[in-house]
């Protein structure tokens, strides 16, 4: 009976504090990016005025091109969520059905080529882009995130695919179906939720990635919420905490609401592997 | 007859299989494994604007090794990784411990700590930034106000207070995949022990320290690791936060490498970066070693 006390006590502190701890500096963004003034605490002459001139500004001033970084950000990262997920279940197809040399060691080797540092490839790709003419190009994100993400869409993929029953294919391919068609027509359809998670966690990983974007753009033509929001300035030199809120909350709130919605998929698809593993 | 179909059929599945698994080599090899085989082939050269470029061998390393701006990042980042992970371990398994248990809006619970997750790094960087702020920042407010301090203090003024500034958001932005990982670890573990453990007369705390932290060690393990080789390799959250000040204290690896890299003197920046990818991965090697890997395996 005593425990059982004790529990719910510590069970309601920990619900509290783990509120705090999640919203605080998320609520924090939105007052001020609804507030007139950032300054509105401690400064006695200054009332917080509710608005939204804050949104206005950042959505329609052309020179801040925050619209652009937005697309740009929503234009790369879907194309790259989209390319992963079928590079990925390819060969997490060969990996979890396929009997060939070499079944064990491409996993281990694209894992480990997960390893490399992001600073350690940025450097080189630089100068290949720079080469190609390519630097402040959709392209020049789009192939380096895509190598950057497949990894862990390839890992999450295998533990999705190890699930589903060998005699399926085998069923498929008695009836004469070739490879290509057993994994669209029989896998595919019941690795789903798999293959979303790992869609999911690919398109937040690209949406908020930030050093390959800062060294391989120059302008917004390219460059992407994530850059467009840490070089973002006044025209007076000050920080305008108010419209930065305002972008902040812009860039945070869709992924925000993604998340809430498919929870489950971004829980499974980031558990996954590491406990079964 | 049957055997020569079957070798037919064999051989038909190994090419099904390198067809599918081409597309993922070839990107794998393009924008990972030559890029990295680029820079540290780059990395013994001299190769800046308006010198030639040429081999030096290890000069940019000689070079490196013996600045002192190199040996504080390299403590900084090392500081930087050990508090975070320390805090998130803490903080993570506080977290997973209550949303494991059932109580009304745990289904809320489990939502509502994904989100400093899905926010972008640059974007918490930038709250933090804002609440940190000396004259803007709540937390000066809150601190002077309460009576905690006396005058409103420049968080990014010192190394130390910057040092946790940074620590503080980290934690903040990443404990979640913590949970995550260690939720499922602790979902894993059958119940029956515990309701064995219980008719033993086994008290809660001592269920936890002899049931749950044992069986789960391997799990917090492993998202330790993810989040150590994560924490060596900071730099968006120092670009934003303190872009190194003061007086380039809070400089981390990547933060040297990355400006090398736009300061144009790409020899030394490929050096560095390969020196960052080496403490990473022998940090790696280290934590696999001390869990006895091996043995967890089995």
């Amino acid at each position: 009976m005593r425990e059982k006390n004790i529990k719910s006590i510590l069970i309601f502190a920990g619900v509290l504090f783990l509120l705090a701890f999640a919203l605080s500096p998320f609520i924090w963004m939105m007052i001020i990016s609804l507030s007139d003034r950032p300054d509105f605490l401690g400064n006695a002459e200054v009332d917080y005025i509710f608005t939204l001139k804050n949104y206005v500004e950042i959505l329609t001033s052309r020179r801040l091109h925050f619209m652009d970084y937005f697309k740009n950000s929503l234009f790369i990262s879907i194309i790259v969520s989209v390319a992963v997920s079928v590079i990925a279940s390819f060969a997490g197809y060969a990996v979890s059905r396929l009997r060939f040399p070499g079944r064990i060691a491409v996993p281990l080797f694209v894992l480990a080529m997960s390893m490399f540092p992001q600073i350690s490839i940025v450097g080189y790709l630089y100068t290949i882009f720079a080469d190609l003419g390519l630097l402040n190009t959709y392209i020049a994100l789009i192939l380096p995130y895509i190598a950057w993400t497949v990894p862990i869409a390839l890992w999450i993929n295998m533990s999705y695919f190890a699930q589903i029953p060998v005699d399926l294919d085998k069923a498929a391919l008695v009836d004469g179906a070739s490879r290509t068609k057993t994994l669209f027509k029989v896998i595919l359809p019941i690795a789903l939720p798999g293959i979303f998670s790992s869609f999911l966690l690919v398109f937040i990983a690209c949406f908020n990635e930030f050093l390959f974007a800062m060294m391989l753009t120059t302008d917004h033509i390219a460059q992407t919420i994530p850059v467009g929001i840490a070089l973002f300035r006044g025209t007076h030199g000050e920080i305008p905490w108010g419209n930065m809120m305002a972008a902040s909350a812009i860039a945070s709130v869709p992924l925000v609401i993604l998340t809430l919605i498919f929870q489950k998929y971004i829980v499974q698809g980031l558990s996954a592997g590491s406990v079964k593993g | 007859m049957q055997s020569k179909f079957l070798v037919q059929y064999e051989k038909r599945e190994v090419r099904n299989a390198y067809a599918f698994l081409t597309p993922i080599l070839i990107v794998i090899f393009l924008f990972i494994l030559f890029p990295v085989i680029g820079t540290l082939w780059k990395s013994f050269y001299q190769d800046t604007s308006f010198l030639p470029f040429e081999f030096v061998g290890f000069r940019n390393y000689a070079q490196i090794l013996s600045d002192t701006k190199f040996w504080s990042a390299l403590v900084f980042t090392l500081l930087f990784a050990l508090a975070t992970v320390v805090l998130e371990a803490v903080f993570g398994l506080i977290f997973a411990l209550l949303l494991n248990e059932s109580f009304k809006g745990r289904g809320i619970m489990r939502a509502v700590i994904l989100i400093p997750w899905a926010i972008p790094t640059i974007v918490s960087a930038q709250i933090w930034r804002l609440m940190y702020d000396y004259t803007y920042g709540i937390i000066n407010h809150l601190l002077t106000s309460l009576g905690f301090i006396a005058d409103k203090v420049s968080w990014m003024g010192t190394t130390s207070s910057a040092f946790w500034a940074l620590v503080i958001s980290d934690v903040w932005k990443t404990t979640p995949f913590v949970v995550i990982i260690l939720l499922a670890g602790l979902q894993a573990i059958p119940q029956d022990i515990y309701k064995q453990a219980r008719v033993d007369g086994a008290k809660m705390f001592k269920r936890f320290r002899s049931i749950t932290l044992p069986l789960v060690a391997p799990v917090l393990l492993i998202a330790l690791i993810f989040r150590t080789i994560d924490a060596i390799r900071i730099f968006d959250l120092v670009y934003v936060l303190t872009g190194g000040a003061p007086g380039g204290t809070t400089e981390t690896l990547s933060f040297i490498g990355y400006n090398y890299f736009t300061g144009d003197i790409f020899g030394m920046g490929s050096a560095i970066s390969v020196i960052t990818f080496i403490v990473s991965f022998m940090i790696t090697i280290l934590y696999i070693k001390l869990g006895r890997f091996e043995k967890n395996i089995k």
